[in-house]
């Protein structure tokens, strides 16, 4: 087994959560953020300024940093799951639709007036998240020939769902009082709680999710042959695409109701790890799901000190930074038929 | 398999020990202690706009805002000193803009809202109770405002924010001010019998579907107190959209033009294809307004009320 893949991409993941936690609006000398390191060791107690710069990294960066590590790895993780499902270099995590329905549930959520308490709270995450899952059952469903799933009918009924429900959000908002602003924030990605709530009410999905991705590269190579192949090879193939599909979802579903629509992560870093590393689903699974938390975790520094204190939605600069970024490393692909 | 299994293991030990093991149960951030008037003031315990109690050991003495209306109205009521930081819609009054911003339009800086140290934090309606609930787990206190629906509620909001910050009496004073004038505007228009029809534009960058305040709006409350008939209380939603031709159909006395911060002039409406049949264009009865004075709930609805007056009613107030 390669070490070197994992050891890059690991460096990178933990060199962007060190930036996460030392770098945000608030300026933070590099001098006190040895002198917390040290005080959290010998578990002294601060005083100002010291006691602030703390608290704003435990209360404040650190979940963040946690939510945005285990979007951006269910995003990068599902994407290269949706391309080897899928055998299509387009595929990205909201290929079914799985975005459009968050967002649908999301905005139906925000139109009511929900009680302040941790239900009333947790509603339009929920909504999205159930939002996200009924689509892809729905769209499951619809594309469903007996006992297969032909892939073009699954894309084909996904991307259609997917504008019925875009188009059903955007009129939700139009006719909205006074949401809207909430509903386009929500719609551009972004983390809207704080705190370690988020971040364990999605790790559940997120393991089961991701866990089973992992188990599946082997699945996925033997899937690129093509589906009478793989069966021929030994791979119960309906099987085996309906679980890698549902994983998929849940994973995307569960990234997607606490921090909106984030776009590219999902599309990009699968690309960029096959054109470094090779098209080895059983390397590249996990390679995605470190680089894609990677990835995002940097986007996420950007958007928040670019414009400080204001900040950028995350999916705007993932667009605007990746972009620039995969055409790159495109041009300089040496194995030019690399899919 | 077994390889692949113990991957996963592994990713998913990381994933679960990113989590909140070993780090210390947050504690609310040390403020300085509030110099209140009185030695011996006691606690401030008030319910907010989302069925929240809110409990203060004294007037707040460090206070940052959330939403431009609840800056205007901390500043009418005295208590300007007290503010600490702005959102960056918050442009009035001119001191204001000396604060530094936590954020506004794209979401908050909870860093930034964090490191003023802030023993009161005031959020108005236009902020999500997201924001609210994130602010309350960093162990800040926060006071929902909710958006007032008469100018009686906008009364009851200043006097809150007075009890908030310890300027009960000067707020007093500005109440009544501001029922005083609010009744000499009352007293003017009772007795007039004319009631012009109004179309208050939002926004017109489609000049045949332009926007209009629909009925619950305080623009739609403003015209009917100011002796005025808006034309889009018909009409549904609060932002409502209006086609040219019901326009025409409706055709207003006079026209108030909402987005005139943006560019929007009387010269420039004239040129509209279509609208050149509208009576108001014809008896050049186009006017722009600030369209702060009339959409903030604050102090200041009852400038606006004035204003409204006077394009309504030219004869009748000077």
């Amino acid at each position: 087994m390669m070490i070197r893949p994992y050891l890059y991409t690991l460096l990178f993941l933990f060199l962007t959560v060190v930036f996460s936690i030392a770098i945000g609006s608030v300026f933070i000398p590099p001098a006190d953020l040895g002198r917390i390191l040290i005080g959290w060791l010998n578990k002294a107690a601060f005083s100002e300024p010291l006691k602030t710069f703390s608290f704003i990294i435990t209360d404040i960066r650190l979940p963040r940093t946690a939510l945005v590590l285990l979007t951006g790895a269910a995003l990068g993780g599902s994407g290269a799951a949706y391309q080897g499902l899928f055998r299509n270099p387009l595929a990205d995590p909201y290929l079914i639709g799985v975005a459009s329905g968050a967002g649908l549930g999301a905005v139906l959520a925000m139109s009511i007036k929900w009680p302040y308490s941790f239900w009333g709270l947790m509603a339009v995450p929920a909504a999205a998240f159930i939002g996200a899952l009924l689509t892809v059952v729905l769209v499951y469903s619809l594309a469903r020939i007996g006992k297969t799933i032909p892939t073009t009918n699954l894309i084909l009924a996904g991307v259609a769902f997917g504008s019925f429900a875009t188009a059903l959000t955007t009129y939700l908002m139009l006719r909205s009082t006074g949401e809207l602003h909430r509903a386009i924030t929500w719609l551009n990605g972004g983390s809207s709680q704080a705190g370690w709530g988020p971040v364990l009410t999605v790790l559940p999905y997120l393991a089961i999710g991701l866990g089973l991705l992992l188990l599946s590269g082997h699945a996925l190579n033997l899937l690129q042959f093509g589906d009478e192949q793989a069966q021929q090879m030994g791979l119960p193939v309906t099987r085996a695409r309906t679980l890698i599909l549902l994983a998929a979802s849940l994973a995307t579903a569960a990234a997607v109701s606490f921090s909106g629509i984030i776009g590219f992560i999902g599309l990009i870093v699968p690309h960029v790890m096959r054109l470094w590393f090779g098209a080895d689903y059983r390397r590249l699974l996990p390679l995605s799901l470190i680089s894609g938390a990677g990835a995002l975790l940097l986007a996420d520094i950007i958007a928040r000190t670019v414009m400080a204190p204001q900040e950028l939605p995350v999916g705007i600069v993932t667009a605007l930074v990746g972009v620039p970024f995969f055409l790159w490393v495109l041009r300089r692909a040496k194995n030019q038929g690399y899919w | 398999m077994f390889r692949n299994l113990l991957f996963a293991l592994l990713i998913v030990t990381l994933l679960v020990a990113c989590g909140p093991a070993g780090i210390s149960t947050p504690t609310a951030v040390s403020t300085e202690p509030p110099a209140s008037a009185e030695p011996s003031a006691p606690p401030i315990t008030l319910t907010d706009g989302l069925d929240r109690t809110v409990t203060l050991a004294g007037p707040a003495q460090r206070v940052v805002s959330l939403a431009a209306s609840n800056t205007e109205i901390l500043y009418a009521i005295g208590a300007g000193a007290q503010v600490l930081g702005r959102d960056e819609t918050s442009d009035f009054p001119a001191e204001a803009l000396s604060l530094p911003t936590v954020g506004g339009y794209s979401g908050f800086n909870l860093e930034a809202i964090v490191a003023l140290h802030p023993d009161l934090v005031l959020a108005g309606g236009i902020n999500t109770p997201e924001l609210v609930a994130s602010l309350e787990q960093l162990g800040l206190t926060v006071y929902f405002l909710p958006n007032p629906a008469t100018l009686e509620e906008m009364y009851i909001n200043l006097e809150t924010v007075a009890r908030l910050t310890g300027h009960e009496s000067e707020t007093a004073a500005l109440v009544e001010s501001l029922k005083a004038r609010v009744a000499a505007v009352d007293d003017k228009i009772s007795p007039l019998s004319y009631r012009p029809t109004v179309f208050y534009e939002m926004d017109a960058t489609e000049p045949t579907k332009p926007y209009t305040a629909g009925p619950g709006t305080f623009v739609d409350l403003l015209i009917a107190r100011a002796g005025g008939l808006n034309i889009g209380a018909e009409l549904q939603g609060q932002w409502a959209q209006i086609s040219l031709e019901q326009l025409v159909v409706a055709n207003p006395a006079i026209i108030i033009l909402g987005d005139a911060a943006y560019g929007e002039t009387p010269e420039k409406v004239v040129q509209r294809t279509g609208w050149l049949t509208l009576a108001a264009i014809q008896a050049g009865q186009v006017f722009p307004i600030d369209d702060n004075l009339v959409s903030r709930p604050g102090p200041r609805l009852v400038d606006g009320l004035e204003a409204m007056a006077k394009l309504l009613h030219p004869g009748v107030f000077k």
